[in-house]
This record gives structure tokens, C-alpha cells and sequence, in this order.
């Protein structure tokens, strides 16, 4: 059985000062009224089994108001053993990472199971992967390659940063300050790094794009989805490009080819989404690309990721919500907000654990016998 | 406006000037001295001193010493035919641990990074190529950190080194990569000087 998470203490979280929440395998229902705490407990569940926050980069944002520090604990139960996981974060600090009590010091490799548990999540700002800019779609390929692989994400923030070098580099020949002497240097470094990045991408591209396409299927309808990835350069062409580059990148200060100025396209009947979808085929185009996630993880590491999703179902009509509740249902685990119960049918809230929110508290209802 | 006697604000201030001391270590580490006894206090302010006053680049490898040549370049027994360079003095101290390297240093002073201002200008790479010629050097060991700014520098001087007879190679994998030498613990680095690869 797939690892879940059996419950969370958090301290300091948001608007949580000190509650903990207990949940089930399966489908979990987090129900309140607006600005209670949901979307913060989601985030709190991806914080700890991440390491970090899938809404800020800012750690300092996540500790409660007035509050020193914030804390989050968790077990795991992973391959019939349960975990203890916790993360703690003061700002101007270390963030602390412990599984069983022993501190943890590398963040992409917490990041990448140490927690005993993967997570996908979907918030409704997500949209953006769809609808936004090709750095809002590279970070969800990014994203997923980095939380499976600790060897990518490392590749990953070492090509940013040579990039960020090669740049400094560009513009300070440009101004005279620099000689050319290292710029090929540079190159190599890049290049090197940058493969690694495409190789990646491109051996998921593939599996990915199939996945997206029947869970868009499911979600919307009979007409043909796919995702296809488009190069600034194609692995072969890339050192040379890059030389043949020098000038006009010189002239602009920056690197103008590479896997940071890639994108994907994600196409519906054959019409590119981020251009010509409507705003309903975008949001479930965007829900598609997370359960096509799932799907890619759970087929990489055999094990179903938990799913975090923040107030899915408000989207929705009737028959879709109907699918997607089944759907959370057959999952390991799912834990979902609303702000209204009655987007699950009786039969599924029966099924269901549920939780409600209110100001920052936690109630945790009975389960109901399932029948 | 101070929030503490004067001469207590400038011990606070000056400690927090050093590297990964932030205001709240120096304001830990100033009260520690303030209450200490005077011995101790003195004894740092001496050992800062003569740190200043004794201390030099060595004229060959450019470690640390108290003499024109260090220890280690005066030393009959190590093997003058290699050298390992690194970027800093302290990188040394993990690599001795290790007991399985004999050969020489050759202490950059940094590594190439456009993004600190640090140019080939900058490093002794230059005098590197200038030892190797004069010393006729079998072999270098590129040993700095596994680290973005640590690879381009290794990358850099090979490509120097490529007209000169002279063996190159880097350490092998199992570092921590993004880490530093100084960082890595003995196994690890002695592992990595056994498997080293020419390049
Ligand atoms: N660091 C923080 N400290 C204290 N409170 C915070 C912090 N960050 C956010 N909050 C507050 O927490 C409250 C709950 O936020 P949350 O986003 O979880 O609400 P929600 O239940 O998801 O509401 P909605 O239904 O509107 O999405 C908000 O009022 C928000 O201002
Ligand atoms: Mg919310
Ligand atoms: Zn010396």
C-alpha cells in the first residue's frame, strides 16, 4: 500500500497557533467558510512533506503573525511503518528538517522522499501553468522531475545559477570590464548543465503528455489533448547555437538560448490552450495536468503521491464533480477543501474523514460506519 | 543611538562583520568575552595580532605560513612532481587528513565568478602555468569545489594547461556536489584522490 499521511501538528502555521489534524487513507474533506484556515492546511501539509512552501518562496510568510518561529509535524505511514517528519523555521535561520529526529540537511533530498511521502497539489492560482508564462510551465515540469529525482533538482539550480554567471559575464564584456576569456568556459558549464536539464524533460515529456491527455478526456471529453514540447535549441545544436550567440548575447546581457527559454505547448483538438482555451477548458486542463502528475509519479516510484487540492470542487458542474470525487476516492489518499459539504454526495461524505475549520481551529468529525 | 556602552557596540559590530556571524552570534559572542575574564579576552586579542603580523602567503604555493616557503613546499618527502590546486588555505587541512595525498598546493585565492567580480586576473593561475614550466610538474590535481564557480575554474585552467606536458586530472566524484572542500569529511575526499580522472 502507498504511504499516507496519518496526521499533522502545526505551530505557528499562518493563522494556526497550535491544532492538529487527523487523516484518513482515502478521501479526506476539509470544510469551512472563507479565511478559516483551509488553503493554510493544505499548504501546511505540502510544507512539511516538501520541506517547502508550494505558495511562497518567502518562508517568513508562513509563521504565524507576531509568532517567533512556526512548526510542523507529521506521521507518515510508509511501507506498513509510521514516521515522524517535522519542519521548523525561524526567520534569519536555518530551516530545520527531521525525519525520526534526525536532522536532515540537504532540502532536495527531503524534497525528494525523505519524507517518506510524495504530494501533488493543486491550488487555484495553478491555472497559470496553463494560462501563464512558459516560466510558469517549466516550473511545473521542474517541479515534478526535481520532487522525483534529487540529481535534477541539484542540475536544476546549478544551470540557474551558471546562466545567472554567464550573464553577469556578457555584460560586464559588454562594458568593457571583462575580458572574452572565459566566456567559452561559461559555455561548456552551461551546456554541460543544461543537458542534463533537457534530457530530463524530454524523457518525461512524453509518458506526461499521454497522461494528460486521457485524464483530459475523462474530465472534459472525446476530443484529443497532448503536450508538446518546444526547444529554444535542440540538444545536438546547443553548444554551437550558444557560441554563434556570443555577439547579440553580449549585446543583450543575457543567454538567449537554453533550457530556461523552453516551453511546452499543451494543445486540445489540435488548438493551443494557453492561447485559445476558454476559461473553463483552462481550469480543467490545469486539474488534468495534475492528475496526469499523479499519474507520472505513481509510475516512476510505484507509489501513489497524496493529493492536496485546494477548493477544486467550486469549479466544477455537477457530473464533474460526481467524476472527481470518485476519482479522490480510488486515490491512496486525497485531501480536499470546500466551503460547502454538499459538493460531495451523502454517499461519499459517508466514506469520507471530515474536517471543519473555523479561525484557525480544528474539528474533527466523527467518521460515519461506512455501509 | 547604541544600545549598549560604546566600546561594547564596536566589539558587537566588528564581530558581526565576519562571515556567517549575524547580529545575533555577535551580540552572543561580545557578551560571552564581556563576561569572561580578562586572560581569555587578551589572549584572542594577541593571537588576531600575530595572525596579522606573522602570517604571509608562502612565495611558491601561496598557503599560509610563517617563513617565505611553508611547511609543506619545504618538506623533503612529499613529491614536488604533483600538485593539487584548490582555492583557499583552508582547503588544505581536509586534503591532509585525508594521509593519502604527498604531493604539493597551489592555493588560487578564490574561484572565477563573474557574479563576485572574480576574473582570471584575479586568481594565481598565472602562476600556476608559471610553476609548471619552471618546476616541470608531472601532474595537477584540480581539487577546487564541487561547486558551480568551483567547476568553471577547473574547466578554465585545464584549457590552460592544454599546451603544457603536463598531466591533468580532477578529483573523482562522491563529493557532496554544491558543497565545499572544507566541508567534506576524510573518507569521502581520500576516496576521491584514489579515483581521480583526467580531464
Ligand atoms: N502568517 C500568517 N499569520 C496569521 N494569519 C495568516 C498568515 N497568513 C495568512 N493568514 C490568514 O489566515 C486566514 C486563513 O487563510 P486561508 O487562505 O487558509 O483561508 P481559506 O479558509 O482557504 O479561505 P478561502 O475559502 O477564502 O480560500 C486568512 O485570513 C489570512 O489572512
Ligand atoms: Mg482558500
Ligand atoms: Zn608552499
Amino acid at each position: 500500500m502507498s504511504s499516507y499521511i496519518r496526521a499533522i501538528r502545526l505551530v505557528n502555521f499562518r493563522n494556526y497557533r497550535d491544532a492538529a489534524v487527523s487523516l484518513a487513507p482515502g478521501l479526506n474533506v476539509v470544510v469551512g467558510d472563507n479565511a478559516q484556515g483551509k488553503t493554510n492546511l493544505l499548504e501546511s501539509l505540502a510544507f512539511t512533506a516538501t520541506g517547502s512552501s508550494p505558495r511562497t518562496p518567502n518562508d517568513s510568510e508562513v509563521v504565524r503573525w507576531g509568532a517567533e518561529f512556526a512548526r510542523t509535524e507529521m506521521r507518515v505511514v510508509a511501507g506498513g511503518r509510521e514516521r515522524a517528519v517535522a519542519v521548523g523555521y525561524a526567520p534569519g535561520q536555518k530551516k530545520r528538517l527531521s525525519v525520526d529526529g534526525v536532522r536532515r540537511d540537504s532540502l532536495a533530498r527531503y524534497a525528494a522522499g525523505e519524507a517518506g511521502v510524495r504530494v501533488v497539489n493543486f491550488f487555484p492560482d495553478d491555472i497559470r501553468v496553463v494560462k501563464g508564462a512558459p516560466a510558469d510551465r517549466r516550473e511545473f515540469l521542474d517541479g515534478i522531475l526535481s520532487s522525483l529525482r534529487p540529481a535534477y533538482a541539484r542540475a536544476a539550480a546549478d544551470y540557474a545559477r551558471a546562466v545567472q554567471h554567464r550573464n553577469q559575464l556578457l555584460r560586464r564584456i559588454r562594458d568593457g570590464i571583462s575580458s572574452r576569456r572565459t566566456l567559452s568556459t561559461w559555455d561548456r558549464r552551461v551546456v554541460e548543465l543544461g543537458l542534463q536539464l533537457l534530457r530530463g524533460r524530454e524523457a518525461a515529456i512524453g509518458p506526461l503528455g499521454e497522461m494528460f491527455s486521457d485524464a483530459l478526456r475523462a474530465l472534459y471529453g472525446s476530443q484529443k489533448a497532448g503536450m508538446r514540447y518546444s526547444h529554444s535549441v535542440t540538444p545536438e545544436a546547443y553548444a554551437e547555437a550558444l557560441r554563434e550567440a556570443h555577439e547579440s548575447d553580449i549585446e543583450r546581457g543575457r543567454t538567449s538560448v537554453g533550457p530556461h527559454r523552453d516551453d511546452f505547448t499543451l494543445l486540445l483538438g489540435g488548438v493551443d490552450l494557453t492561447t485559445y482555451g476558454s476559461q473553463g477548458q483552462q481550469r480543467l486542463a490545469t486539474l488534468a495536468l495534475k492528475f496526469a502528475a499523479r499519474e507520472y509519479v505513481r509510475e516512476v516510484t510505484g507509489e501513489d503521491p497524496v493529493l492536496l487540492m485546494d477548493d477544486v470542487m467550486s469549479e466544477l458542474d455537477e457530473r464533474r464533480r460526481e467524476y472527481v470525487a470518485g476519482y479522490f476516492m480510488e486515490s491512496s489518499q486525497a485531501v480536499v477543501t470546500t466551503t460547502n459539504r454538499e459538493y460531495f454526495s451523502p454517499q461519499v461524505l459517508k466514506r469520507a474523514r471530515v474536517v471543519r475549520v473555523a479561525g484557525g481551529s480544528v474539528i474533527q468529525e466523527p467518521d460515519q460506519k461506512a455501509g | 543611538m547604541a544600545r549598549y556602552a560604546r566600546p561594547v557596540e564596536r566589539l558587537i559590530n566588528e564581530l558581526s562583520r565576519l562571515p556567517s556571524i549575524g547580529p545575533r552570534s555577535a551580540q552572543r559572542i561580545a557578551f560571552h568575552i564581556v563576561r569572561g575574564r580578562p586572560e581569555d579576552a587578551y589572549a584572542l586579542a594577541e593571537a588576531l595580532r600575530e595572525v596579522k603580523e606573522r602570517i604571509k602567503p608562502c612565495r611558491r604555493c601561496f598557503n599560509l605560513t610563517e617563513s617565505e616557503e611553508c611547511e609543506i613546499c619545504t618538506d623533503p618527502r612529499r613529491d614536488a612532481s604533483i600538485i593539487c590546486v584548490v582555492e583557499d588555505p583552508y582547503d588544505i587541512g581536509p586534503i591532509e587528513r585525508t594521509a593519502e595525498y604527498w604531493g604539493l598546493y597551489h592555493v588560487l585565492g578564490g574561484a572565477l565568478s563573474p557574479l563576485d567580480g572574480m576574473e582570471p586576473e584575479d586568481l594565481r593561475i598565472a602562476e600556476l602555468l608559471e610553476r609548471v614550466r619552471r618546476e616541470g610538474t608531472q601532474e595537477i590535481i584540480l581539487a577546487t569545489n564541487p561547486n558551480t564557480t568551483g567547476e568553471a575554474t577547473a574547466m578554465f585552467i585545464a584549457e590552460e594547461l592544454r599546451d603544457l606536458p603536463v598531466k591533468v586530472t580532477a578529483l573523482a566524484s562522491g563529493l557532496p556536489v554544491g558543497g565545499d572542500l572544507e566541508y567534506a569529511d576524510e573518507v569521502t575526499l581520500g576516496r576521491a584522490f584514489a579515483g581521480r580522472r583526467a580531464i
